[in-house]
């Protein structure tokens, strides 16, 4: 559903995420702790991880939707012109974070084709898991956007959800197929 | 998941002969037959060195090894025969890709799954077959090349040209290609030379969710990305002369069209909403598999019924796109030389899915058994005489077709007696990764494979060029290696070998 939004004041966020394969945090671990060298291995054969992080779960969640945006196209490319919402619910967490991606990625293969640069989550329910987000961005043009990678669908596989309160780091890893 | 050393693994695999591996029972828990794979001896290195990665400690997460997936599937309720590994596996999503398995349709516990088929549904490679010779087309190559990539929308984001509304897609969701033919986008014979001529009987677009259609109705008529591709190839070989006349190729030097695309955003659709609903049937009707991504129901079940009839629709949906494709590549070949898809003899050879579930007829312990049958990145590929392969090919065996990467030749196969005992009448669909595309990205650059397509004399014309290298033929398992070991093995007889000078990709 296309929202209103002021133009005024836009602040887009700061970049947490990378969307190539990233190290789960477990053999980040191991890694700083020189027991575990061996990188390349644990690379599989058919799809890419995503990793947002953030000092809320929120913040990790919005950030892990723009990183696959930003596999899809270059970023750099997109500006802010219209803004849509979106609303996800899961039975579980993780169930939460697949269904949340499912809609951006809906919100992307069919119409308005909206290519998001900022993600703004204004309903964060954790109990009931519901979400709902404002996503920020335009509708992708052949010839203004760069062309990258097609996401077929999100995945359950070694689905992380990482949420250390204590240090307030929160971290979600998402493996999309392509 | 049970953990073992590499050396203690290996005593559940034995090798049976140069061609084929056995999986022994307790591999993995709960195996109901046991596995196989077909490998030569440089494939299988990459087999057991990807198992031997996977054995050491701390390594979770991501995939499985393909071994493992493969021991997995046996365990599914209701599996007959064995699980079977192709030469071109690779770890994928619950299935490996280049695994098929077949389940006994009159058993009630037997099960369907989507990861069993894959998120691109009726995934497939078509060929068109012309009448031109290299040395007519090599010095328009460039123009050629172009006029494609400018008639067929590819890569992220493109829309189909093909005009469409909402109504027409229920009718090629229920009419595949029926209905491209009643809209005049194929011809007659096109259908005779696809599997199920080109529609799948069961499609039921009422079982497909809103959401998929929504994601398909803008993607119809478009190559997509990835690994897909259309490819102007050359004959490079004939090895069996008889055969290959029957498919209208004559001599070395013949020019063919090979079209690789799937269904879309709709397949995947399809995947992703029956996943979800079966992950909710798996609890109540108490279906235990080895692995959380093996989501599946029972074939007789609402959600297992729902998937046949969602899958159906998916399937008609790719070969009204590849048909739709067919149309474009004929207008842009007609366009180039001044005269009509008639006149230059573009028919199609065959038309193959190699993502796919369908009910089967197969002898099981010398029975027959209806067996709805999963080929996940593997190509059926029946005898001559199969009742269910055209009269076109009723002596030679069904064509298949084995596409490369880019830049590596691709091949026609025919289908055998021997692969429809050991397989049921299954073969190998492609290369099958070896590197990530993560890793490929890393280790080589985009420039360096587009020079070397150059200096092979391809002219390549690529929707996103800095993503090329994930689909660089360094990147894959060798396809001569692959087919070699199919035709070795038996289960399936090498016809021709074509090499390209064109690629258009996502």
């Amino acid at each position: 559903m296309e929202v209103e939004f002021s133009k005024e004041n836009f602040l887009l966020p700061e970049m947490k995420y990378e969307c190539e394969y990233i190290l789960p945090i477990i053999f980040k671990f191991l890694i700083n702790n020189g027991l575990f060298i061996r990188l390349t291995d644990l690379d599989h054969t058919a799809d890419v991880q995503l990793h947002g992080w953030g000092t809320s779960l929120k913040e990790a969640f919005e950030q892990c939707g723009v990183a696959m945006f930003g596999y899809m196209t270059e970023l750099d490319y997109v500006s802010v012109e219209s803004c849509y919402e979106i609303e996800a619910k899961g039975d579980d967490i993780e169930g939460l974070l697949f269904h949340f991606l499912d809609e951006l990625l809906f919100l992307f293969s069919a119409e308005p084709f909206l290519v998001c640069k900022k993600l703004e989550i204004t309903k964060f329910d954790v109990q009931n898991f519901d979400i709902v987000c404002r996503c920020y961005g335009e509708p992708f043009e052949l010839g203004k956007h760069p062309q990258g990678t097609e996401v077929k669908a999100i995945t359950y596989s070694a689905m992380q959800v990482v949420q250390d309160a204590e240090r307030s780091n929160y971290e979600v890893f998402v493996i999309i197929d392509i | 998941m049970v953990v073992r050393s590499y050396n203690d693994e290996l005593k559940y695999l034995e090798k049976i002969n140069d061609h084929c591996w056995r999986i022994k029972k307790g591999f993995q828990p709960n195996m109901n037959v046991e596995g196989c794979f077909y490998v030569n001896s440089r494939l299988e290195r990459l087999m057991l060195e990807e198992l031997k990665n996977s054995c050491r400690p701390g390594a979770v997460g991501g995939f499985l090894p393909g071994v493992k997936q493969i021991a997995n599937v046996a365990a599914l309720p209701g599996i007959v025969g064995r699980s079977i590994g192709l030469p071109d596996i690779h770890s994928g999503y619950g299935f490996a890709i280049g695994n098929m398995a077949a389940f006994n349709m009159d058993d009630p516990l037997s099960i369907v799954s989507p990861g069993g088929v894959g998120f691109d549904i009726n995934c497939g490679v078509r060929l068109l077959r012309t009448n031109l010779y290299e040395k007519d087309v090599q010095p328009v190559k460039e123009q050629l090349a172009q006029s494609l990539f400018d008639h067929i929308p590819v890569g992220v984001g493109s829309k189909g040209i093909i005009p469409m509304n909402a109504r027409d897609l229920e009718e090629a969701l229920e009419m595949g290609m029926d209905w491209s033919l009643r809209e005049g986008y194929v011809w007659a014979e096109d259908k005779e030379h696809c599997e199920e001529y080109g529609r799948m009987l069961n499609a039921d677009p009422a079982k497909v969710s809103m959401r998929a259609k929504k994601r398909g109705l803008p993607q119809l008529g478009t190559l997509g990305a990835g690994n897909h591709y259309a490819e102007i190839q050359v004959v490079d070989e004939i090895y069996d002369k008889w055969s290959a006349s029957k498919m209208g190729i004559e001599e070395k030097g013949q020019v063919v069209v090979m079209i690789h695309s799937g269904s879309r955003g709709f397949g995947h659709q399809v995947a992703t909403d029956a996943l979800v609903e079966m992950e909710k049937a798996m609890k109540r009707d108490k279906i235990e598999t080895n692995d959380r991504q093996l989501a599946c129901a029972r074939i007789n079940s609402v959600e297992g019924q729902n998937y046949l009839k969602a899958m159906a629709a998916a399937a008609n949906f790719a070969w009204v796109n590849r048909s739709s494709m067919t149309f474009l590549t004929r207008q842009a070949f007609a366009k180039m030389f001044k005269t009509t898809p008639d006149d230059l003899d573009m028919h199609v050879i065959y038309d193959v899915s190699h993502n796919i579930a369908k009910v089967e007829n197969h002898m099981v312990d010398g029975k027959e058994r209806k067996l709805l049958v999963h080929r996940k990145g593997s190509t059926r590929a029946f005898p001559p005489h199969h009742p269910l392969i055209p009269v076109d090919y009723q002596l030679t065996g069904q064509p298949v077709l084995v596409g490369g990467t880019m830049g590596t030749c691709s091949y026609v196969l025919t289908g055998t007696e021997r692969g429809m005992q050991e397989t049921f009448g299954s073969t190998c669909h492609g290369a099958g990764r070896a590197l990530s595309r993560a890793k490929s990205r890393r280790n080589l650059d985009y420039k360096e494979v587009l020079d070397k397509l150059d200096e092979l004399g391809i002219a390549i014309r690529v929707a996103s060029p800095k993503l090329v290298m994930e689909e660089a033929p360094e990147a894959y398992k060798d396809v001569t290696d692959v087919v070699d070991t199919c035709h070795a093995a038996g289960i399936s007889k090498k016809c021709i070998k074509m090499r390209p000078i064109a690629v258009i990709k996502g």
